[in-house]
């Protein structure tokens, strides 16, 4: 029996963003509250695998009461069991503090029932970051492959998966080992449209509410306010930066492509004092 | 899942005021009530001005305003401002019968509003399934029984339906209670912003002492660009609505775009500087029955109760809609109920519905006010005409200094009877009074 996780986030709708003018700070309220659209596909692809190969699968978000409701909406595409994280304590937490919380109640899922893979969503329309999946990812010492369009295979018997990123020149097929993470792009799986009866059963359904204290014991110096190193002085888009140049094995035949890509990288001033720094 | 079927005591199609409003009454006495909403929540898909009447939300809540509603001013001014194309006259009432206990009229923002008046009908028992079409009915022996949506396995049974899916009215088309598709002669499409601007820069601007005094104005005059129509301009806490409604088929004559109505009207010399340096929170357009009783459907049928703007139930000279539609939904709950206990959902049975309206000031009214819709648009000088000579005759009588008198007076006469011969005005007068008292 497989066993998927996503972690979700409930997020305002950014496309539905207004601004007070007095204290130039988004105004929440009337702001509907919807599941970050990425993780929405996220558990969409998960639910499909999970109808697929027979199994079970859980979601889980760190969040305010409300985001019951984002949970709900998961069950409604086919998730089994909703963990709520949520407690005042966590107030405040950063891309760094959101993933220890996160990682320590995923590490609490799979020690009750083993988890073989973790889905996240490629990031949050309001944070903005991606830097939520890769913190999970590496405090529970799961490979990632970030920017999955695609899924290509989950053998659970042989413990691995198949699964298609994308990158800025094209795709990749990479092979993992189970258990393991991604984050995921909105190509990954379309939205399905409930039955009715499944739509009631989710609109009824309460998930299981996890405290700082229960049943995970949060260190308090790790969450929250106390928690959060980050200081965020400035915020702005970033310029886009060159695309990576790409070395054809067909044409250069594999010898003479690395011996091209290493020449262009020792050639590059801050890699070679990179090197030399090792050295 | 199991392959029960999905069986409630009564369904209401939509979430709005009047569906909110009926699964209420209906819960509240045991009841098992669906409401069946399309929108991501109720009121997503909701607009209006606009004031709500606490004679209604009382109604059904007499502990109303103990529940902190989400509402956003009370309205402590409201009359009509008649523009010219430059001038503007304001005739409203402050005060005396305005300042009642509670007030009157609060204004709303219906995006918060409608999800708040759902869940009090949740806390009644109701239960809301939203983001679900309605398409069509089931039917047993030629009776609906049930409805149909757009989900798989979506069907839901019921042995009552009451239909409150506001204007844009198919369903009730589709059951043949009325003949036709909405009128455009009958339509009137409103386009409003809602305008962000701080609480105080508003009161300054309006002369309100604080944020606990507001605003319901209904604007004549340059607002439609002669057409059959009316404008609005509504006080929420820090922000402004403003607004124009004029019926679909005077848009399609003059090829007016509905925008550009709306944006003439915020650069008017006199509501320009009451929006200055305000951001657009809010763009919306939506329309308006009104009809009113020349466009209602039949109330009722086997098995089904229409309410609301399904059933064309506002006054548009009066703003009333959002209290129509709450009165006629508690009606309905009543007599779904009522059917229940009778163990009877045929049309004689809900024929009740129709009667218990009839004692009330919603088919009264509606009654009344048969013949206003015509009246507007066969009577286009008072969209034009009569406000710009509101604006002359009052700026002439206060600016005459140092002229005989007799002359100022035969101005302003001059003024109306260079646009309008007397006789004709006088009658344009009697149109109107007989077109609201109904004769
Ligand atoms: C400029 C800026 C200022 C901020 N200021 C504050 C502040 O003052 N106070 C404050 O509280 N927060 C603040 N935050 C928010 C907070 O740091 C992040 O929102 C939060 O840590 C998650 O990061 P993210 O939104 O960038 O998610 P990403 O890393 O972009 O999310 C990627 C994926 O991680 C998963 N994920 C992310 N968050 C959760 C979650 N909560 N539960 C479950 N899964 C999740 C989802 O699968 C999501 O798709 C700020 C963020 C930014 C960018
Ligand atoms: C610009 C403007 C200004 C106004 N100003 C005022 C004012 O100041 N005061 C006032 O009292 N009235 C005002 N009105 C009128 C008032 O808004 C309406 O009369 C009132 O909202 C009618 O309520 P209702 O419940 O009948 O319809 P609605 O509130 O429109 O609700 C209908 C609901 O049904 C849902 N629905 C429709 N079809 C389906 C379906 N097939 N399946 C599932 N769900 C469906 C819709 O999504 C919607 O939620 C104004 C209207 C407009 C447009």
């Amino acid at each position: 029996m497989i066993h998927l996780l996503v972690s979700v986030k409930q997020v305002p709708d950014t496309t539905n963003i207004r601004i007070d003018p007095e204290t130039g700070s988004m105004i929440r309220k009337g702001v509907p509250a919807i599941l970050n659209p990425y993780d929405a596909h996220a558990v969409a692809s998960a639910a499909e695998w999970k109808k697929k190969l027979g199994g079970k699968l859980t979601v889980v978000t760190m969040g305010p009461p409300a985001a019951e409701e984002a949970l709900q909406e998961c069950i409604e595409m086919g998730a089994d069991r909703a963990v709520l994280v949520s407690d005042r304590a966590f107030a405040g937490s950063d891309t760094l503090a959101t993933s220890y919380v996160l990682a320590e109640a995923i590490r609490k899922i799979d020690q009750e029932d083993h988890v073989d893979m973790v889905f996240f969503g490629k990031q949050a329309i309001d944070g903005d970051t991606a830097q939520v999946g890769p913190g999970v990812a590496i405090r529970l010492g799961l490979p990632l492959v970030t920017y999955a369009v695609e899924i290509q295979d989950i053998n659970e018997e042989e413990g691995y998966a198949l699964i298609i990123r994308k990158t800025e020149s094209g795709k990749e097929i990479i092979k993992t080992k189970l258990p393991a993470a991604l984050t995921a792009e909105k190509a990954i799986a379309d939205i399905p449209y409930a039955a009715l009866p499944d739509l009631i059963t989710s609109l009824k359904y309460k998930p299981e509410v996890w405290s700082a204290q229960e049943p995970v014991a949060y260190d308090v110096a790790q969450i929250g306010l106390e928690g959060s190193p980050t200081m965020v002085a400035k915020s702005g888009s970033p310029e886009a930066h060159e695309p990576a140049e790409t070395i054809s094995v067909e044409e250069n035949g594999l010898a003479g492509a690395v011996e091209t890509a290493l020449g262009k990288m020792l050639s590059n001033t801050s890699v070679a004092a990179l090197l030399e720094d090792q050295q | 899942m199991s392959k029960d079927k999905l069986q409630y005591d009564v369904i209401v199609v939509g979430a709005g005021m009047a569906g909110s409003t009926a699964a209420a009454i209906a819960a509240r006495e045991g009841l098992n009530v669906a409401v069946i909403e399309r929108g991501v929540k109720p009121g997503s898909k909701n607009y209006f001005g606009g004031a709500l009447y606490t004679h209604a939300l009382v109604d059904i809540y007499p502990d109303f305003f103990d529940r902190k509603p989400p509402l956003e001013r009370p309205v402590t001014e409201t009359g009509f401002w008649f523009l010219s194309d430059d001038g503007l006259v304001k005739a409203t009432v402050q005060g005396g019968v305005v300042n009642s206990d509670p007030i009157d009229a609060y204004v709303a923002l219906r995006a918060e509003f409608d999800p708040w008046w759902a869940e009090q009908a949740v806390a009644e028992g109701a239960f809301i399934i939203p983001k679900t079409l309605v398409e069509d009915f089931l039917y047993e022996d030629g009776k609906v029984v049930g409805v149909k949506t757009d989900r798989p396995e979506g069907d839901v049974y019921a042995p009552v339906v009451i239909v409150c899916e506001g204007v844009n009215n198919l369903l009730t088309q589709k059951l043949g209670l009325i003949d036709h598709d909405l009128k455009i002669s009958k339509t009137a499409l409103a386009v409003k912003q809602m305008i962000s601007i701080p609480a105080k820069d508003i009161n300054a601007r309006l002369g309100l002492p604080d944020n606990n005094h507001g605003m319901a104005i209904s604007v004549m005059g340059d607002v439609s660009m002669g057409l059959a129509g009316l404008g609005f301009l509504y006080t929420a806490k820090g922000a402004l609505s403003l607004g124009v409604g004029v019926t679909l088929d005077a848009l399609q004559e003059s090829g007016i775009k509905p925008y550009e109505l709306l944006q003439r009207y915020l650069e008017h010399p006199a509501i320009a500087p009451l929006i200055k340096d305000g951001q657009m929170m809010e763009y919306g357009a939506h329309l308006i029955p009104e009809g009113g009783w020349t466009t209602m459907p039949r109330l009722y049928t086997d098995g089904v109760l229409v309410a609301g703007d399904a059933a064309s139930m506002v006054n548009a000279l009066h703003w009333e809609g959002t209290n129509m539609a709450i009165t006629a939904g508690k009606q309905a709950g009543l007599t779904a109920v009522e059917a229940h206990k009778k163990g009877d959902f045929s049309a004689k049975s809900l024929s009740t519905y129709q009667d218990k309206l009839s004692d009330l000031f919603v088919l009264q009214d509606m009654k009344q006010y048969r013949k206003f819709s015509a009246f507007l648009k066969n009577h286009p000088q008072f969209m034009d005409i009569y406000p710009t000579f509101i604006n002359d005759a009052l700026g002439m009588f206060f600016t005459g200094f140092g002229k005989p008198k007799r002359k100022l007076y035969k101005d302003i006469l001059r003024s109306l009877t260079s646009r309008r011969p007397l006789f004709k005005a006088i009658g344009d007068i009697i149109a109107f009074g007989r077109s609201i008292i109904g004769i």
